[in-house]
């Protein structure tokens, strides 16, 4: 690779971990769904700077020319990330309907003891 | 029975048809507790339930009927009611088949369901939804060796080891019908079935309705393996 593209693509990269690393410092990512995003950024500086790894890769899988590997690589990821985000999501679905009943459940115990009417629940909404 | 009759309605905008159905319910069974579970409705279904002095539970979300129904059986089990009868707001429902389901219940079953296809009359769907139930059935049948014939009933009474299965955190909440048999076969529940009259819903749109039926096939049927090839660990609290 040249040294220019090196240069250029190695800035990019290095850049990205510091985006990462940055949101992490600010808890605007919280530590645990930083670590994929950490290592995509840490395959792109080893990738970078030890081309031959890609072209040994390649070998390995099968593939023609490393532009194939590299793309492979890049949908696999991709598709790994939308794999544990539905992981999360189904979590988060699970938590919120929890809530949602504890919630109800809770309003009903605390009407209770104003009497099934439930008068003065409306009295103070209004 | 010692306690007064619980029952738990899910109901989603049925504001209209609160008032008949409650009546419905009270006329047979004067000390019932009824307890409307409102899955976020924008219709008032909530204060209609107050007014005629029914329990509201309000969800803040719209969780769907599983969601609703689960939020229901916890207050049972809080309760610790001895039987608790999920019965439809859609009025489709006839509150006189609630007594051989009780009785079922203290005869020893953890679960019983109302099957509009062991009664001799009443309204049981058009042709494809038949066919769907069908295919449930067979698919029910054998998985868990349970013969039913209506298994997505929802009129059921639930003992008290059915509330804790259907309280659980992993319990399917999108289609508590066929795959919750699964479950309770797994989990070894008695289950059984008696004869229910079913009316034709007083909605014009009915949950298992229009294209959205065959998502809901699909779904079930997924959900029906996911609940066969499932963990042990989901069955525990």
């Amino acid at each position: 690779m040249p040294i220019r593209q090196k240069v250029f693509f190695l800035t990019i990269a290095v850049m990205l971990l510091l985006v990462i690393v940055e949101l992490v410092r600010r808890r605007r990512l919280r530590v645990e769904y930083s670590w994929l995003w950490i290592a995509a950024g840490l395959t792109n500086v080893v990738l970078i700077l030890r081309y031959d790894l890609l072209i040994e890769l390649t070998d390995v899988v099968g593939a023609v020319i490393p532009t194939s590997t590299l793309f492979f690589l890049c949908i696999l990821y991709l598709a790994v990330l939308s794999l544990n985000y539905s992981v999360r999501l189904s979590t988060l679905t699970r938590q919120a309907k929890e809530l949602a009943q504890e919630i109800a459940l809770l309003r009903a115990e605390r009407e209770e003891g104003y009497g099934a009417s439930g008068a003065p629940e409306r009295e103070r909404r209004s | 029975m010692s306690q007064p009759l619980l029952v738990v309605m899910p109901a989603r905008n049925e504001a209209a048809n609160l008032p008949a159905v409650v009546a419905e319910l009270r006329a047979v069974w004067p000390a019932a507790e009824i307890v409307v579970v409102d899955d976020a409705s924008v219709d008032g279904t909530a204060d209609v339930a107050r007014s005629l002095t029914c329990r509201a539970l309000v969800l803040p979300l719209h969780l769907g009927y599983g969601g609703a129904l689960q939020a229901g059986v916890k207050f049972a089990l809080r309760r610790h009611a001895s039987v608790v009868v999920s019965f439809d707001a859609d009025g489709q429902h006839d509150p006189h088949d609630i007594a051989v389901l009780l009785a079922a219940v203290e005869a020893g079953a953890d679960l019983a369901l109302g099957s509009r296809f062991l009664s001799a009359d009443g309204y049981r769907g058009g042709v494809l939804r038949q066919l769907g139930r069908r295919l449930f059935a067979a698919l029910v049948r054998s998985l868990t060796g349970f013969a039913l014939t209506d298994p997505t009933s929802g009129l059921k009474a639930l003992g008290p080891r059915a509330q804790r299965l259907f309280a659980l955190a992993r319990f399917p909440d999108r289609f508590p019908d066929a795959d919750a048999l699964v479950l309770a076969r797994r989990a070894q529940l008695r289950v059984t079935e008696r004869p229910a009259r079913m009316r034709a819903s007083r909605n014009r749109h009915s949950m298992h309705d229009g294209p959205r039926a065959l998502a809901y096939t699909f779904n079930m049927v997924f959900s029906l393996l996911a609940a066969a090839l499932g963990r042990e660990a989901d069955l525990e609290e």
